[in-house]
Parts: structure tokens; sequence; C-alpha cells
């Protein structure tokens, strides 16, 4: 029941409205820089002209999978972390974890239904980026074969040709793979908030905390460090899109972001079942 | 209950020696309660006396420093969910699912870990209230009474063994108090349910409680029944016109005497005869005499006056 009853809150309330709302203007974005770019290229960034050079590289395929590489770089895991941290501190701070927890229920159903619902939530939000750029792409430019070139996005290191229905069976994959890289800044996100009452401070910190590690594991310096950082390996599904995918390193990253997620969900749960609500 | 006040039979809630402190400092001490069957027990003392740590402590928010508290003999942090199967709470400020409408309030609440009330039973529980006209609106839109009332109404579904209200009365109008003290007392004559409650309102308390625990500073300063409390502070008011000459020449008589309110002198009442008040009115050249017996909110603030040194302790 208190699945129910927290389903019927996230329904009610304005937070997927407004996750949806923001990755429908971040598509948007994304469509119309592409055809400005289009329209302005002159010769200009190096990586970007092959995209336009021959049309066909460019259809609704490559720019669903542009838009949903930026998206899960910059707008999904900022909403995992700000989703999680909104849990436990939110509810906290408006004295609605008093309500609930003032029912005969236990803490760690209470936090299992908190975090199916988010993680729940996170998965269709995932899909919601992935299919509505797939649409946008189909009636804005038109599907075909997926083409990739080396360049800024750090696709592939080769051409990469997938046919229509390959790519899409790619994309059906990637998505799950991508929700789960997200669990992980979902559940750090939960267990920042179990820490405090406030969910503004918890959503910051989340979202600073994953920030820095993404940059950390984007630089050069720390590469030594890099295999002990989930962000090293968030965006591994875009392994998916390789002609012969390596299944054997797609796994291991998804094992270590699994782990990853275990461990934050379980010292969430943890810190949540000792902590004394003052 | 007996004589004394004190809980006969298996208590609901049984506290001895409770203590709860917030870092370095102490917010509860040594605090002994017993709440037994069909029992309104009241909770009293200023800001900061450390109701609401009491009060979390029993929901099991909080784990008890010192002491050993049992409330349907389980202690609560460590065994919440099971306890608070027949134990429900309205906590202060009311605090609601905001895009829920009241009877989706009752609808949800009870249910989780326990039946789904009967629609019947709902508009029951709503109409006990005064909600039942606004029982499909959004709770966004509900004023602070009325938020009050749904958090009572939510503490009564399903019915409890105990009910716990903190400060249930803020943002009622007088005549929604009454109401709330008919609908505590027919509770506990016809259900037997047993109630702690928790207000600053004391005259409403003095009305309701079989036994009252004042607080101050975490410390227990009163507990057991008002009368007990009033009674105490009964006693000889003298009027008089010069105050402290009459108090020096009282006290030269041995006389146990203090200041009162209103500039007037008071004397325990066993401590002289109708004839020695009427000897004291022709020697002292008092006004008048009267036999003074005090409200509880009068009781109480004398004993929070004598803690802090104002005046003397009973």
């Amino acid at each position: 029941m208190i699945v129910r009853l927290e389903l019927l809150r996230l329904v009610r309330s304005r937070r997927p409205w407004i996750a949806a709302a923001t990755v429908a203007f971040f598509l948007l974005l994304m469509l119309a820089g592409f055809y400005l770019y289009a329209e302005n290229e002159t010769g200009g960034a190096a990586e970007f002209r092959y995209t336009f050079e021959n049309r066909s590289y460019f259809n609704g395929l490559t720019f669903a999978l542009y838009s949903f590489y930026f998206g899960f770089l910059l707008v999904l895991p900022v909403f995992g972390a700000l989703e999680g941290a909104a849990q436990i501190a939110g509810d906290a701070s408006s004295g609605r974890l008093y309500l609930l927890l003032s029912r005969p229920l236990s803490r760690a159903r209470l936090f299992a239904a908190k975090l199916v619902l988010s993680g729940t939530q996170i998965l269709v939000l995932t899909g919601v980026l992935m299919g509505a750029g797939m649409l946008l792409g189909l009636v804005a430019v038109g599907w075909g074969s997926l083409d990739l070139y080396p360049g800024v996005l750090q696709m592939t290191d080769r051409h990469v040709h997938l046919g229509q229905d390959v790519a899409l069976l790619r994309f059906l994959c990637a998505w799950p793979a991508a929700t789960l890289a997200l669990s992980v800044p979902l559940t750090l996100g939960f267990w920042i908030s179990t820490f405090g009452r406030s969910p503004l401070n918890a959503a910051g910190l989340a979202v600073a905390l994953y920030l820095v590690l993404y940059v950390v594991s984007e630089i050069h310096f720390f590469e030594d460090l890099r295999p002990w950082l989930f962000t090293s390996s968030m965006t591994f599904w875009r392994g998916l899109f390789r002609p012969d995918p390596e299944w054997g390193y797609l796994a291991r990253e998804a094992a270590k972001l699994l782990g990853f997620a275990l461990l934050f969900g379980t010292l969430a749960l943890g810190r949540f079942r000792r902590r004394e609500e003052r | 209950m007996d004589e004394g006040g004190n809980t006969r039979g298996d208590a609901l809630v049984r506290a001895r020696g409770l203590g709860y402190r917030y870092g370095s400092r102490t917010a509860l001490h040594d605090v002994d309660l017993e709440l037994g069957p069909g029992e309104i027990v009241g909770l009293a003392g200023p800001n900061g006396s450390g109701k609401t740590t009491l009060l979390k402590l029993l929901a099991g928010f909080l784990r008890p420093a010192e002491g050993e508290l049992l409330v349907l003999g389980r202690r609560p942090f460590r065994d919440a969910p099971r306890m608070l199967r027949d134990v429900r709470f309205a906590f202060a400020p009311p605090a609601l699912l905001e895009r829920l409408t009241a009877r989706e309030h009752l609808r949800h609440l009870p249910a989780i870990g326990g039946p789904r009330p009967e629609p019947r039973e709902i508009a029951a529980t709503l109409s006990a209230v005064g909600l039942e006209e606004r029982a499909d609106e959004s709770v966004a839109g509900f004023s602070f009474g009325m938020r009050q009332r749904l958090s009572l109404a939510q503490a009564l579904l399903p019915r409890p063994r105990l009910l716990v209200l903190d400060e249930p009365n803020d943002g009622l109008d007088p005549l929604a108090v009454l109401e709330l003290r008919a609908l505590l007392l027919r509770l506990r004559d016809e259900e037997g349910m047993s109630v702690l409650l928790s207000s600053h309102l004391l005259l409403e308390l003095g009305e309701l409680v079989d036994r009252l625990l004042v607080l101050a500073e975490g410390e227990t300063l009163f507990y057991g029944p008002p009368a007990r409390l009033t009674g105490a502070r009964a006693g000889v008011r003298l009027v008089v016109s010069d105050a402290g000459a009459a108090l020096a020449r009282l006290r030269a008589r041995g006389l146990e005497v203090r200041a009162a309110a209103g500039g007037e002198l008071e004397l325990p009442p066993e401590s002289l005869s109708l004839g020695e008040a009427h000897a004291l009115l022709r020697d002292l050249g008092l006004e008048s005499y009267r036999l003074h017996r005090p409200g509880l909110e009068e009781a109480l603030l004398e004993l929070l006056r004598a803690r802090a040194g104002e005046g003397e302790c009973p």
C-alpha cells in the first residue's frame, strides 16, 4: 500500500512533469542546434563536419543518439541525483516523514518503495528522452541506417555502420543499460539525503559530488583513479553501438555500476534505519 | 487508577527514568510516565520543556539516551512497526500529503500496514471532525484548523488503543475545541481508548485529563491528577495595604507566608485557624482574607516561578 500511496504522490507532484518538460526543451534545443549548424556550416568545427558532409550520415537515428548522449551526460544524472536527494530529506523537512513513519511500516519498506518508484521514474524519463528523440528525429529528419564516425563524442574510433533494424535493437538495449548507470547517482542522492533534513542541501551536494567525480573521471591527470570511479563507467552503454559489442566489457561495466548502486543503496538504507527523526 | 493517580493493571505506556539529549543539551531527564487503558493523560509545560521530544520518543523517532520506555510492551525505536499497529499519532504542526484530498488521506494512510478502511468508516470519520463537505478537496487549500482536523481524523483510522495528540487544539475555533473534547471523552468512555495529549491550553487539559505531566527544561515538575496540583497550591490569601510590613510581621510570628500575585500574601490553609485569621485582621491591619484555590494555569505558573527561583517551592 505504501507503493500505491507514493505513486499517487509522485503522479500528483510536479516533479515528473518538470522533468518531462526539461527533456522536451532539451530535444528541441538539440534539433535547433543541428539545423542552425547545418545552415551556418562553412567549414568550422572539423568533427561535426562528418555529420553534414553527407546528409545520409545525419538522420533521425543519429540525432536521437547524439541527443540521448548529451542528455545522458548532462540532464539525466542531475535529475537522478535530485530525485534521490528529494526523497528522505524532502519528507523530513516537510514533516511528512513523521506522518508516514507513525504508521505500522518498517523503514526498510518505506525506503524500498521510494527507491523503486524513483528508479521507475528514472527508467521512464530515460525512455522518454530516447523515444522522444527518435520520434523527433523520424518526423524532422527521417530514419535510415546509423553511421557514426570518430569525433568529439568519442562514440567510436572508426566508421561504424549499423542497419536500421540493428540500430533500433541497440537503442532498446541501451535504455535499461543507461538506466542502470543512472541508478548510481540516484542512490548516491538517496544516501546523501539520509544525512540531513534539507532537500536543497542534499540535492546540491549530490549534484556537486556527481559533477566533481565526472570531471575527475574525464581528466587525464586522474587516470589512475578512473577504475575506482563510477562516473568513468557511466557511458558504458555506448559500447552497444559498435558493430560487434564487447559483451564482456559491457557486463563488467554494468556489474561495476550495479555494485556502486547497491553500495550506495545499502549505505542509505542502513543510515535511514538508524537515523533519529528529530 | 488509584487515589494517588497511579495506573492499575497493564500500562500501555511505561517510562522509567527516561532521558534524551540533543548533542550536549539535555532535552529530557529522568521522566516517569504511566498510561493505563482508558486513561487520558495530559502533557504540559513551556516551550522547549521536552513535550515534543517525549512524543517523538513514544513514536520511535528517537532512541532514548537513558531510562526505559515501553509502549504496548515494546521498545518504540527498535520495534516501531509492530507497536504502531495499535498506536496513532497526530503531530504538530500537522503535516499532510499536499496534493491528496482529505478522503484520499483516510483511504490510503490507514491502509499502510492495516486493512483498507470501508467508505462508510471514512465518511463517518470525516463527519466526526467536521470535514465531510471538504472531503474531496486537495488539502493544499486547507486552513490550519482544517489540517488539524484531518490530522486527527487520520489518527482515528483504524481505531487505535492509544491515541497520541500533539497540540490538537492549535488553530481550532472554540466550538471545535469543545467538539474535540467531547470526541476524546466519548472515545475513552465508549471505546476504552487511551489518550496522551500535549497542549498549551491548560484550562482544556484540566477539563479532560485524568493525570497531568508537567515538564520544565526536560524534567518532571509535576505528575499526578490536576486536582492535586491546584489543591497543593490552595491557601489563605491576605489582602493588605502594606505587603512588605505585613510579610515581616507574619514571618516574625513564625508563619510560613509568601508573596502572591497582585501584592497579596498567601499562607498555607492549615497554617492558621479562622479565629487566628480574624485576630490577624485586627492586629496587622489586614483589609480582608479569603480561601484561594488557583486554577490550573495559575498553579502551573506558580510552579514554574518557584522552579525559576521567583517564589518558594510548595
